[in-house]
């Protein structure tokens, strides 16, 4: 039985998309409090190898689960200390982090290259298996990772835009000194922001080894850190537009693989430029307009206001 | 190529600590082994692995250096260099992107013998060797065509490059040999080592009805245990071990079997009669049919040992008339494409699904 195009782009998009939703939603929280992390790639690496580690070595993936958050949480805190307490340049330090990443997370992964686990447990309610075309394929089949995906970006949003940590956040990412004149110290509100984004791109490295591939490669993440990062733009530091984005883009790659196998007369070369061909009509469309714009201080370093 | 980064300043380390307290009793022959990636990853890499600590431990006074996930780089020359410091007489630098490491090598210390896993010439003290897939791939369609019950086999490549379009053509050629409506549709992920991509390949192709699916990746284990979890079957390439991966999906598969050829080679550098050649084998001889699943009846083991056999003594699956999948004869009456030529192939037989370029 084949499954329909749409449902099986969908399936796809629902897959591939998770890893980017949680890491949109890591770097969204980090970028409203005005710090740009380009070693997001890295962060999801780390959390990627050490969750899988933690896995083969305790037998337990839920332990490498949260292994994976932790380290992605402490890894972007080493960031903070570079760019909040040290000020070092956001853009350098993020590529430097990236690197540490790639390296970190080969190092840690090289013993368990090739390590068999079983991975983070699905489930697929039973009133969902009945429906059409359901048993056939991977929908409604999910590990928890990908059912509390849209849940967490609804959390992600309502702690932004809804409590007054959020608006310290926001505040900070727009004018630290503002921030910092109503009575919030802007070096804890990013650390905070940090903390939050890493544990969240940490738990986006670890869907991919833990429940998509079921295993460790080096450099796994393949580009997917830097696609969440432009998600954030297309999500205009949206929280809830990123679910939309996040399903846009695992939808991309789900739509090229889905093609081939429906022998699709397009050339593969061509299909596979796909989502990064979508990701620069994006950045092309929305750039300009200012009122898509970024929190105002993004980048920028917050010399303190004495 | 594939990138390696780290990991290798470590395996270095350890290799150092490791090597010295064994010199007591001097060893006939040190062995340095190179790596591009870990020998656990049920695919290329383990293969190697097993088959020298296999020659190790056969061959009387054969001690292996082994160093993973050495990078295609100037680093692959300085690890060879610090093996050769070691004791290293013969060297396996077991990935296509360490040729120019490898021959630099080789030019600097002529009293050390080099056995290139890739292509190109062979020198006195630089072999090259390989194992010829394409062909065997036949019979591995054969187990194909007979245990698909939709007919739609899935093959994942990682690049359309000749090597890995011959074996998914003698994959359709096999299948159609025993089941004439059988079609291989082909997914290409973009790269060797995309384990998201290859996930996202193998569900495609079930979603499409595949219910058997092979692969040309690095390693296997992604797909095999993707289209394991939903309960279809696989065709496992690279390492005969990957059969693990899936206790109910596995039907067989095509594994390296280096031994032979590496013990001959230890063998003839420990005599000091070495001399470098240019080795491509197929089937029946670096090449081997993994062991079956369960789920295969006898009669089709039978009719694929059969066709190994056939591979094994000659039969050539690239031999004329063949059309290709867009209706263009490719090969008239008698003319065939040899294992050597397999680098050029460019055209998909018919019966399978999916564009080369």
């Amino acid at each position: 039985m084949t499954t329909p195009l749409g449902l099986g782009v969908l399936a796809g998009a629902i897959l591939s998309g998770t890893s980017l939703l949680y890491a949109t939603l890591g770097e969204t929280i980090v970028e409203r409090a005005g710090i740009v992390n380009l070693g997001l790639e890295g962060i999801m690496l780390i959390g990627a190898s050490v969750g899988f580690a933690v896995t083969v070595a305790s037998g337990n993936a839920w332990l490498g689960l949260a292994a994976a958050g932790a380290a992605g949480g402490l890894a972007n805190l080493l960031f903070g200390w570079l760019v909040v307490a040290r000020r070092a340049n956001q853009l350098a330090s993020g590529l430097a982090m990236m690197f540490f990443g790639f390296g970190l997370s080969a190092l840690v992964g090289a013993p368990y290259v090739g390590a068999v686990i079983t991975g983070l447990p699905k489930w697929r309610p039973a009133w969902l298996a009945s429906l059409p075309w359901v048993p056939g394929s991977t929908l409604f089949n999910y590990d928890i990772l990908t059912w509390l995906a849209v849940p967490v970006a609804v959390l992600v949003w309502w702690a932004l835009f809804r409590t007054r940590w959020g608006l310290g956040v926001r505040a900070t990412g727009e004018s630290p000194a503002a921030a910092f004149a109503s009575g919030r110290n802007p070096a804890v509100l990013q650390f905070q922001a940090l903390a939050a984004g890493g544990v969240l791109g940490g738990l986006a490295g670890a869907h991919l080894s833990l429940s998509l591939t079921l295993t460790w490669a080096e450099y796994m993440t393949a580009g997917r850190g830097f696609i969440a990062i432009a998600l954030v733009i297309f999500s205009k530091w949206n929280p809830l537009r990123a679910i939309a984005g996040a399903l846009l883009f695992g939808g991309a790659e789900a739509l090229q693989l889905q093609l081939q196998a429906r022998g699709a007369d397009v050339s593969p070369f061509l299909l596979e430029m796909f989502p990064y061909l979508l990701t620069l009509l994006v950045l092309l469309a929305w750039g300009g307009a200012r009122r898509l714009a970024a929190p105002a201080s993004l980048g920028r370093t917050f010399y303190g206001s004495q | 190529m594939k990138k390696r980064l780290g990991s290798i300043t470590l395996s270095a380390l350890a290799l150092c600590l490791a090597a010295r307290p064994a010199w007591a009793d001097t060893p006939r022959l040190v062995i340095g082994a190179v790596y591009v990636g870990g020998v656990n990853d049920y695919g290329y890499n383990r293969s190697f692995h097993d088959a020298l600590t296999q020659v190790a431990r056969d061959v009387p006074g054969v001690k292996l250096l082994e160093a993973e996930n050495v990078p295609e780089s100037g680093e692959a020359e300085r690890v060879m260099e610090s093996m050769i410091q070691r004791g290293a007489k013969l060297i396996f630098p077991t990935s296509f992107g360490y040729q120019d490491s490898a021959r630099k090598a080789a030019k600097r210390h002529a009293d050390v013998c080099f056995e290139y896993a890739g292509d190109g010439d062979a020198t006195r003290n630089f072999g090259v060797f390989f194992g010829s897939t394409q062909a065997a791939w036949y019979p591995m369609g054969v187990a194909a065509g007979k245990m698909t019950h939709s007919n739609k086999l899935g093959f994942v490549i990682g690049l359309p490059i000749g090597y890995a379009l011959g074996n998914v053509n003698a994959f359709e050629l096999g299948a159609r040999s025993v089941n004439p409506r059988a079609q291989t549709i082909v997914v290409v992920t973009g790269g060797w080592s995309d384990k998201a991509k290859e996930a996202g390949a193998a569900n495609a192709l079930l979603d499409q009805g595949c219910d058997v699916v092979g692969m040309h990746v690095d390693s296997p284990a992604t797909i095999i245990q993707t289209v394991e979890a939903r309960g279809a079957m696989s065709i496992g390439f690279q390492s005969l071990e990957a059969r693990a991966l899936a206790p109910r999906g596995w039907i067989t598969g095509l594994g390296f079997t280096w031994t032979p050829f590496f013990t001959q080679i230890a063998n003839s550098v420990i005599a000091g009669r070495f001399r470098g050649a240019a080795v491509y084998q197929g089937l029946g001889q670096m090449v081997a049919v993994a062991p079956f699943g369960a789920s295969v009846p006898a009669d089709v083991q039978k009719l694929v040992n059969a066709a190994a056999t056939k591979v094994a003594q000659g039969f050539n699956p690239f031999t004329g008339p063949l059309k290709n999948n867009l209706g263009g004869m490719v090969l008239p009456p008698g003319a065939s494409v040899g294992a050597d030529q397999m680098g050029d192939m460019n055209w998909y037989v018919e019966g399978v699904v999916g564009k080369v370029r």
